[in-house]
């Protein structure tokens, strides 16, 4: 663990009823940087980032046990909305407020955590919408109805909302597979640049995107972590067998 | 678990035996060139116009054989995209064609300056050909089969054994600048030895380079982490050699 | 057997269960058909008279030359007795339907449930017996009034818009929720403004059936508002209800008052018609405005 992790797990366990999902992981992620979690279907990747923003206990009987660091603090010992707002989360599958426009799901985070000016709202939501590059798209029609938008600037703008709250860190869990190869690959490149700014976590079961995006990778195997290094490392010389076997398709 | 282990991963089903065939076509690629250098040495040495066309006629075979792995070789990374392992393998064919490439040009240089009539000259002189040639062609068989049944101790030998070759490549030298310098010699057949002592030299190198690639493809490791930095310095200035007719340039210090 | 054969079999039994479904929906409808059509022969004349809205319903009468008049207060009465109603009925149901959804790793969420869903299956004069038993008895200063036919009108809304709310909230998606909470919006905040919101549609639904319901029901007003022929003065005070003038009406021996019984029944019978039209199209309108989610 360097000390330049800006949040990191410490022997993190969690159920879901009496089953861990996840066990004993210990894991760091670099500040301003990307961060690939990869494994086959089931290996806790989805538990773990949602234990990260404190999502994962909002499902009935679940549980936690161990630590994860955030700047130097336990999020477990603190107010877990709090939390959530300094942890943002981007979804498999784009889920904009169907109810709202453009424009209020972008501001949703400011208009109910806060009530600040008209101005500040609206210098807000054009900025969080550059920083997902679909402002140029919706400039016209900003109040238009979420649904109108096509999947690839759904998500976009699920990202631009998540971004809106000024996260620090940004989870992304598997952001671009209900998406097709060009929406998936403007995702990519946003992804590169938000992390000038943020700290990007993001879930992947494609191997060549944790590739294309990633500085560092982990690998995790049925709850546990296998291996983690830089992306170039773990796919030109894992250090595990099995880390290898996945990666070059004998399994999974 | 499940009747075929390899039916529910991403892999196709040939995947290993693509790699296996990439690995295999290098081999007989390798087998083809050493076939040209030991026809060509023996061209030149017997002095066989007949031989020798005959081993340049096997150039155009060599190209063919680099190329179509060169092709295959690609093919196989922008369908199958690998990694690990398997992309190492890839890119470590790649590289080793190249290498076996030279040591069948090597050859087939051999060959072309073949001139009428068997290598005269000193005995001393046609011993240690003949010995470069015995080594040199045990290490390309033996890199060659350290690439083909993954031997990375086999590859790594390769370093030690390239020491003795360079050790009678220095003797090579002493005798024909011997022979040179005295009056008495066949001098251009002499100093044609001259080219093939170095062309053996650098066949070794090449099945070293061979060797070096398999050991990184097969375990990742670039030659600095197992081998020692050597210092090369000019022949002249290293130790003095066991026989007494050196150079006239004693060494220093 | 030859193909034709089996193929000709095959279309004839496809044909005979076609004509027999539509026989059966022409025996459901008619019914329906028939109440209309009555109510339309026997009331029509009644409801165009001039004071037929705003007059006080007549007293017994035997003469020929008896006035039929108005329904004036029972109109009034069912709107102030629907408002109290749903004044009570519509924020208990909602946060009691929220609370069962939402919050569900209680219990006492599950017991909401079924709860409400009994309840609806509740005969509306157990309802009204219930209401007697419990307030007409024990509050004398308003044993019958406009609270008590109220809080026994509300008493079969409440359950109706339980179970609506409840479902319409299932439905919404739960990747909503999460999306809130993943905002670091508070659960209460994302629930009431976010999750509610997206329900709306689902709710309003809800609660029109509980109105219409309750609208119709005479039962349990018979021994908690009473009923009565003049205008409100007060809610504290016994109050009249279309059903109730129904009821009461149609049973009495004096012609002019059947016949404001079949005005009312047809009037009542529009109303509802109409509320349910207009309701459903402004629903309409707030699912497409939310993009037809």
């Amino acid at each position: 663990m360097l000390s330049g992790d800006k949040i990191r797990t410490e022997h993190l366990t969690a159920y879901y009823g009496p089953k861990p999902a996840i066990t004993d992981v210990t894991l760091g992620f670099a500040e301003h940087a990307v961060s690939a979690i990869i494994g086959p279907s089931g290996c806790g990747k989805s538990t773990l980032i949602r234990c990260l923003n404190r999502m994962h206990e909002t499902v009935a009987r679940t549980r936690v046990e161990g630590q994860v660091v955030l700047d130097g603090e336990d999020i477990y010992q603190l107010d877990p909305v709090r939390v959530r707002r300094r942890v943002g989360m981007v979804f498999q599958k784009p889920n904009p407020f169907v109810t709202m426009s453009i424009y209020n799901n972008v501001s949703a985070a400011l208009r109910f955590n806060g009530r600040p000016s008209r101005e500040e709202t609206d210098r807000q939501v054009v900025r969080s919408l550059q920083q997902a590059a679909l402002w140029d798209e919706v400039k016209d029609r900003i109040d238009a109805p979420a649904v109108s938008l096509s999947g690839g600037q759904q998500q976009r703008l699920c990202i631009a909302r998540a971004l809106a709250a000024e996260p620090e860190v940004l989870l992304m869990d598997e952001p671009c597979s209900a998406l097709d190869p060009i929406a998936t690959a403007k995702i990519e490149e946003l992804i590169k640049k938000l992390k000038e700014e943020y700290t990007v976590i993001i879930v992947t079961h494609n191997m060549q995107q944790a590739a294309r995006v990633a500085d560092n990778t982990a690998f995790m195997y049925i709850g546990k972590l296998i291996e983690f290094g830089p992306t170039e490392e773990l796919f030109e010389r894992p250090k595990e067998s099995l880390t290898e076997a996945y990666i070059t398709g004998r399994f999974g | 678990m499940n009747a075929d282990p390899l039916a529910d991963t991403g892999r196709p089903r040939g995947y290993d035996l693509e790699i296996r065939q990439l690995k295999a076509r290098a081999v007989a690629m390798g087998e083809w060139a050493l076939g040209m250098v030991h026809d060509g040495w023996r061209a030149f040495k017997a002095g066989d116009f007949t031989a020798a066309q005959a081993v340049l006629d096997r150039g155009a075979e060599l190209d063919r054989l680099d190329e179509d792995i060169e092709h295959a070789t690609i093919a196989f990374l922008v369908l199958r995209q690998p990694t690990a392992g398997d992309l190492r393998t890839a890119a470590g064919v790649l590289k080793i064609t190249t290498h076996l490439d030279r040591v069948g040009r090597l050859g087939f240089d051999m060959a072309r300056i073949t001139a009428a009539g068997p290598l005269k000259g000193p005995a001393d002189l046609q011993d240690v050909l003949e010995r470069m040639d015995n080594a040199v062609e045990s290490m390309v068989r033996q890199c060659l089969e350290a690439l083909g049944h993954d031997r990375a101790d086999l590859a790594r030998e390769l370093f030690r054994r390239d020491d003795e070759v360079d050790q009678l490549h220095r003797d090579a030298n002493r005798i024909i600048l011997r022979e040179l310098r005295s009056k008495t010699s066949d001098t251009p057949r002499v100093a044609e030895a001259l080219l093939v002592a170095r062309h053996f030299e650098r066949i070794a190198d090449n099945a070293c380079k061979v060797g070096e690639k398999t050991v990184y493809a097969l375990t990742g490791q670039r030659r600095s982490e197992y081998l020692p930095r050597h210092r090369y310095m000019p022949y002249a200035l290293e130790a003095p050699l066991s026989t007494p007719e050196t150079t006239e340039h004693p060494p220093p210090g | 057997m030859k193909p034709f054969d089996r193929h000709a079999r095959r279309k004839l039994l496809s044909h005979t269960i076609a004509v027999l479904s539509g026989l059966t929906v022409i025996a459901v409808l008619y019914p329906l058909v028939s109440i209309i059509y009555e109510a339309f022969a026997l009331g029509g004349g009644v409801l165009f008279q001039t004071r037929f809205f705003t007059a006080v319903p007549p007293n017994a009468c035997s003469a020929i030359s008896c006035q039929t008049v108005g329904i004036g207060p029972d109109i009034v009465g069912t709107l102030i007795l629907i408002g109290i109603a749903s004044g009570i009925s519509v924020p208990v149901g909602v946060l009691a339907a929220i609370f069962a959804s939402e919050y569900r790793a209680k219990g006492l969420g599950r017991a909401i449930s079924f709860t409400a869903d009994v309840l609806t299956g509740v005969p509306s004069i157990i309802m009204g017996a219930f209401i007697y038993g419990y307030f007409v008895i024990y509050y004398p200063t308003i044993a019958y009034s406009a609270y008590t036919g109220g809080l026994a009108l509300s008493a079969i809304m409440t359950p109706i818009v339980v179970r609506t709310t409840e479902e319409g909230l299932r439905v919404v998606p739960n990747s909503v929720r999460e999306a809130a909470l993943a905002l670091g919006i508070t659960k209460w905040k994302a629930t009431l403004r976010i999750v509610l919101v997206a329900a709306l549609p689902a709710v309003a639904t809800g609660v029109l059936l509980a109105v219409m319901r309750a609208a119709g029901e005479a039962a349990p007003l018979l021994f908690t508002a009473l009923g009565s022929n003049l205008y409100p003065t007060g809610l504290g005070h016994p109050i009249g209800a279309l059903p109730l003038l129904i009821y009461f009406f149609a049973l009495s021996p004096y012609s002019n008052q059947v016949k404001v019984a079949w005005g009312a029944t047809l009037f009542l019978l529009l109303l509802i018609l109409i509320v349910n039209i207009v309701s459903r199209l402004m629903i309409h309108r707030m699912k497409v405005r939310m993009g037809g989610a």
